[in-house]
């Protein structure tokens, strides 16, 4: 048995135990042993994940374990890509989960779906039929949905978002079965095999119905505009390593089976559809990144950079097939590694940024950045973790996004001579709307970083936070860890990558790297070497310190800040998030459109004196406005039409089955 | 047991059932209703037990008693401890007149014979001609249970439909076996305690169990 | 192309030095060209000199209720300015460094300059370093897309992004400086460096107004050699962004080979182009106002445009 194979054994095995382990253990012990097998059972995982991208895959098929199909697993390298990044998140959020408490978090019901969660996330990308594909991915929907509704009891908020996250990825669902039973019904069975084989015959309207079917579930599924609702609604409300492993491991799993169905199964859908995924990339990424810059709730600004990342994931996607559908193989396997590249990095830096975010929640019972401020008096360790995340998710180097978008950038502006108008138009605009994002994810990561954790402390909530448990901090520490390999040395990564892009049959494999230090890329100009980069700025910082050490000779003091003489400052004067943000805000405000609310109240004496000002701004998500409210309209409009067949008479009722039937028979007497 | 005293007895049953499943409709006191519904389980025994009779089956004969314990003596009972703790024991006026319902019998038992065609050509025999029968009595029930207002008549069409149902089993295959028997045996009459549970809570309720009167709850 | 030879080496370390040297120089150059176009006497070209060493001499002081952000700021600031200074192909096109010499690269790491400059901003907790921090990474998200598009329309002809690459093929193909794609492209750059470096009509670098500062708000708190360090940064950044300028559209004089001895002319002409640059700069913003913050945005979106005009004349007119 290869490698894969028993690793992956090894991790369902120990998941298993783990979800038994969470029922039968008492209430004091149960976080920790479930926290370490699931750890354990993540860490096999992520070994096997590895093996395949290696070159070690494998195939079982159980038909005995399921009526009708049976499952069937298959792991190839690109599969075995989305097994490693699953893998290593779960290993991280279960080390944090062992400390981290809180309420409802204890209990049996939600210990014991995390390691099915996970166990579930492992086997998505490792199936090889459809029926094992869509009951591995209902298996991980519902065990989320359990664990996004932890703290119900606590919030009332809670259980809205569960049930909007419940609707939407039921939804998903339905339009995944939908496309993957078009497509299985024109073949022999539904082993991907076999899909894979009659996916030639297929006419040009059914190719179009799969294709177009299972983007819409999995683009709700990875959150991307306008099916991105539930995120910003359930991320900020489930427990933070939840949200965390929701974020980094199954949002990308909606991007492994758009390339899945459309480079693997379906081969090529046409240009058309990969210009459509390409579209609505983009537009997520400026959408999300937008909503990220304005938004004060510290959770619902990562999960709408959630949606901006998967959004760039899916500009390399569609990029990728518009370039494989043109015949440019070269480039096609470049933006779809960049693509995965960028996957994996997003991973890293997101489950550092939502593990982090849980510890300040922890810590000051808040998630408001506006009250939040002079954490890194308190929590340190935290402080500086988030500041490496933050450096890792805005595109800087040496950050860890960074790689990925220079690649992701380089596969585009390679490809304007590829073919034809379309990819002339289509490539420039989509340099801009990355570039935009680039430039907005910077301010928004700024914003979260400065308003959140410098200066003073914007309340006393935030003034007495403390340091997380070691546990906490070690999970954060070793996505951090992640982060800074996959930033200095995303070469070592790179054959990998190309494995999972040749798996996918879209383009060239080993798109770049000849040496360990440095990215060459493989058929086009190009080079860049992030370790290189950050030696020299190391270097060049320690030539500034020393020629200031020896320049500058005088001890130096501290002093207060300057208040222009009006006394101490307090933190109420410092900036805020909503302030930050404002200027952004009012260069956008017809795509975001705020409410505005500013209240001032005068003094009794003199309405010419103001005694006190209150500003209120809110930033409705304007798609939820202006597409969701219609629908749900329309919805609750066809419901009270439907009413009126329901008067409340038993007798009606009995009569529309005994005339539906009556009614069928006759059909079936004349019509014979 | 010769051929044609064997169709005869047959044929004789099957009209005794569909007779009994016609009076159902034709009668309005629910006492009769009762009495009817037991007379038609009498008529359901007679059958499988003349098939039983035919095929020389122990298994088929043994079912028959069991019919004929469960559907004429069990559940007539069971109604008629419901009857005895209602009200006024008439049936208020049902949805559909009394002659109306006649002739929607009628109309009922051709679709019934329209339909069932292809099965009797399917397999021609004494036993399959005679699936028509069944089908009506389904047909008939299902209306029962759609025209009347109070709770007892609606179960006796429940229990009707069921019959219609065992029988025409019985007549296209010699039987069900004898588990799936059983389990539809207990669903009947889970269903009729439920039913009956249902309809005394009504009344206490409401002091009465026409249905009609539940359509207040309505918003 | 590797640039591991003496001529690389010298190359890049000659470079750097007539950045840090020559910033402050050019900034004096500039400010005396708009004192005497005002009418006034001028300060001198030495006098950002005589400033810096003013502040290095004074005491170092650090606010209360700082973090080491605020004490690492203007380190890393000056250092990211540093490596794009040696990368830069303002001297010669094969730098030791050429891995880092992506265009792309480049310009993130000014950007991270800038990140963490505002950063400081931010934790200083007043109102005008909020402020500044506001201002200033508004400006930089929305510069952002002009920037990238405008090195995409360079980089098409060249097919890489690399600074070496792009200079040498200018080099080899005169003709194309004067091609619609190239003016559409500069001017769009030019607009993008005004933003970024803080000239006006986008910031104003002498004004100490809290309505109109952008730059400033954020430098207020740093005193003494900090405060050296950022005046030196800006104006490196200005001899930087104006040196990528010169260079990439009109790269004559730069040493393209591995001969040491073409490194003395490529020095003056590499002065004297960027000093051009600057001059004609300082001398066109004394007829500029400053814009209001909410008119930045137009003026960039302008600049977008250009630059995705010059991707598109570059495909079609390839």
């Amino acid at each position: 048995m290869s490698v894969a194979a028993a690793a992956m054994g090894l991790a369902m095995a120990v998941a298993a135990v783990a979800a038994v382990a969470a029922v039968i253990t008492p209430a004091s012990r149960r976080q920790p042993v479930v926290g370490v097998a699931t750890a354990v059972a993540g860490a096999a995982g992520l070994v096997s994940g590895v093996a395949a991208m290696a070159g070690s895959g494998y195939s079982v098929a159980l038909p005995w374990l399921l009526p009708l199909s049976g499952l069937a697993f298959a792991i190839d390298p690109l599969g075995g890509l989305f097994v490693a990044v699953v893998g290593g998140v779960a290993v991280v959020t279960a080390v944090y989960g062992i400390g981290y408490r809180g309420h409802g978090l204890g209990s049996r019901a939600v210990q014991a779906s995390f390691p099915l969660f996970i166990g579930a996330m492992l086997l998505v990308p490792a199936a090889a039929s459809a029926g094992t594909f869509l009951v591995c991915w209902e298996l991980m929907s519902l065990a989320s949905l359990v664990l996004v509704v932890t703290e119900h009891r606590h919030q009332p908020r809670v259980a809205q978002a569960g049930l909007w996250y419940a609707v939407m990825s039921q939804l998903g669902l339905v339009a995944i079965l939908i496309g993957l039973l078009v497509f299985a019904a024109h073949a022999p069975d539904d082993g991907f095999g076999s899909l894979r084989a009659a996916a030639e015959q297929l006419p040009p309207a059914a190719r179009g119905v799969v294709f177009g079917a299972t983007l819409a579930g999995f683009a709700a599924k990875a959150g991307i505009v306008p099916l991105h609702a539930w995120l910003p609604r359930a991320h900020p409300e489930a427990p933070s390593h939840v949200s965390a492993l929701m974020s980094a491991a199954m949002v990308s799993l909606g991007g492994y089976g758009i390339v899945r169905v459309g480079f693997d199964l379906l081969g090529d859908p046409g240009r058309w559809w990969w210009l459509l995924v390409l579209a609505l990339g983009a537009g997520s990424a400026v959408y999300g990144i937008l909503q990220a810059a304005v938004h004060t709730d510290l959770k619902r600004l990562l999960a709408y950079s959630t949606t901006e990342n998967m959004g760039l994931v899916l500009v390399g996607i569609g990029a990728a097939g518009m370039f494989a559908s043109a015949g440019a193989r070269v480039l096609a396997g470049l933006a779809l590694a960049a693509a995965l590249l960028h996957v994996i990095n997003h991973a890293a830096f997101k489950a550092l940024l939502f593990l982090a975010a849980g510890s300040v929640l922890r810590a000051t019972g808040t998630r408001d950045l506006d009250a939040l401020g002079g954490l890194r008096s308190g929590m340190p360790v935290t402080t500086a973790l988030f500041g490496i995340g933050a450096l890792a998710a805005s595109a800087l180097p040496p950050g860890t996004a960074f790689v990925s978008e220079w690649l992701l950038l380089q596969s585009l502006v390679h490809g304007l001579p590829a073919a034809g108008t379309a990819t002339a138009v289509t490539m420039p605009v989509a340099v801009a709307a990355v570039a935009l994002t680039a430039g907005l994810a910077v301010a928004t990561f700024v914003k979260a970083f400065g308003v959140g954790f410098l200066a003073k402390a914007r309340s006393p909530a935030a003034a007495a936070a403390t340091e997380s448990p070691p546990t906490m901090l070690a999970g954060m520490a070793a996505a951090a860890a992640a982060c800074a390999g996959l930033a200095l040395l995303p070469a070592l990564l790179l054959p990998a990558v190309g494995h999972a892009v040749a798996a996918a049959d879209a383009g060239a494999a080993d798109p770049a790297v000849r040496s360990a230090v440095s990215l060459r890329l493989v058929g086009v100009a190009g080079s860049l070497s992030p370790l290189l980069l950050a030696t020299a700025l190391l270097a060049a910082a320690a030539a500034v310190l020393i020629t200031v050490r020896l320049v500058a000779r005088r001890a130096g003091r501290v002093a207060p800040l300057w208040d222009c003489g009006g006394g101490p400052l307090t933190a109420r004067m410092e900036y805020t998030a909503t302030s930050f943000a404002e200027p952004l805000q009012r260069v956008f405000d017809d795509v975001l459109r705020p409410e505005l609310d500013v209240d001032v109240s005068h003094h009794a004496e003199s309405r010419y004196l103001v005694a006190a000002v209150e500003y209120r701004r809110r930033v409705p998500d304007p798609i939820e406005q202006r597409l969701y409210r219609p629908v749900l309209a329309a919805v609750a409009w066809w419901g009270s039409a439907g009413r009126r067949l329901a008067p409340g008479s038993v007798h009606r009722y009995l009569g529309y089955g005994f005339y539906g039937v009556t009614a069928l028979l006759v059909v079936l007497a004349v019509t014979r | 047991m010769s051929d044609t005293a064997y169709v005869q007895l047959l044929d004789l049953a099957c009209g005794a059932f569909l007779l009994a499943a016609v009076l159902v409709l034709w009668r309005r006191e629910l006492a009769v209703i009762v009495r009817v519904f037991a007379l038609q389980g009498l008529a359901l025994a007679a059958i499988v037990a003349v098939i039983a009779g035919h095929d020389r089956s122990a298994e088929l004969g043994a079912l028959a008693c069991g019919i004929l314990a469960l559907r004429a003596g069990l559940l007539p009972w069971l109604l008629r401890r419901a009857l005895a703790g209602a009200g006024p024991a008439k049936e208020t006026r049902p949805l559909v007149n009394v002659a109306a319902s006649l002739l929607g019998a009628a109309v009922l038992t051709m679709i019934a014979y329209a339909v069932s065609g292809p099965l009797v050509t399917l397999a021609p025999s004494p036993a399959t001609h005679a699936v028509p029968v069944g089908l009506t009595v389904v047909l008939i029930g299902f209306f029962v249970l759609v025209t009347r207002r109070r709770a007892l008549s609606q179960v006796v069409g429940f229990l009707l439909v069921d019959n219609g149902i065992t029988a025409t089993a019985f007549l296209t295959t010699a039987g069900v076996p004898l588990l799936v028997e059983l389990g539809v045996s207990l669903d009947v009459l889970f269903a009729v305690l439920v039913l009956q549970l249902l309809a005394t809570r009504i009344r206490d309720t409401f002091g009465d169990t026409d249905l009609d009167e539940l359509q207040e709850l309505h918003d | 192309m590797s640039g591991w030879t003496p001529a690389g080496v010298l190359g890049a370390g000659l470079q750097v030095a007539m950045v840090v040297a020559g910033a402050p120089l050019l900034l004096g150059a500039m400010r005396q060209v708009r004192a005497r176009l005002e009418g006034r006497a001028g300060a001198g070209i030495g006098q950002p000199w005589r400033d810096l060493r003013k502040l290095t001499r004074k005491e170092p002081i650090r606010p209360r209720g700082t973090t080491e952000v605020f004490r690492a700021a203007p380190v890393l600031l000056v250092a990211t300015t540093l490596v794009v200074a040696a990368v830069g192909p303002f001297l010669t096109t094969s730098s030791p460094l050429d891995r880092v010499a992506d265009l792309f690269a480049v310009v993130a790491l000014l950007t991270l300059g800038t990140v963490a400059l505002a950063l400081a901003g931010l934790d200083t907790g007043t109102a005008f370093g909020g402020m500044g921090a506001s201002r200033e990474m508004t400006i930089a998200a929305l510069v952002e897309p002009t920037l990238l598009v405008a090195i995409f329309a360079l980089s098409v002809r060249v097919g890489s992004t690399n600074l070496g690459a792009i200079v040498t093929s200018t080099l080899h193909d005169p003709g194309r400086v004067i091609s619609p794609v190239s003016l559409l492209a500069a001017v769009a750059l030019l607009v993008a460096i005004t933003a970024e470096t803080g000239r006006l009509p986008v910031d104003n670098p002498a004004t100490h107004l809290e309505l109109t500062m952008v730059h400033e708000a954020m430098v207020l708190e740093y005193a003494g050699p900090d405060l050296a360090l950022v005046e030196l940064a800006s104006a490196m950044r200005l001899a930087v962004f104006l040196g990528l300028l010169a260079n990439l559209f009109v790269p004559w004089g730069i040493a393209t080979g591995a001969g040491v001895a073409a490194l003395l002319p490529a020095m003056v002409a590499f002065a004297g182009k960027v000093t051009l640059l600057g001059v004609a700069l300082a001398a066109g913003e004394v007829f500029l106002a400053k814009l209001r913050l909410f008119r930045v945005p137009e003026l960039l979106a302008g600049s977008f445009v250009l630059a995705l005009l010059a991707v598109a004349a570059s495909f079609f007119l390839a």
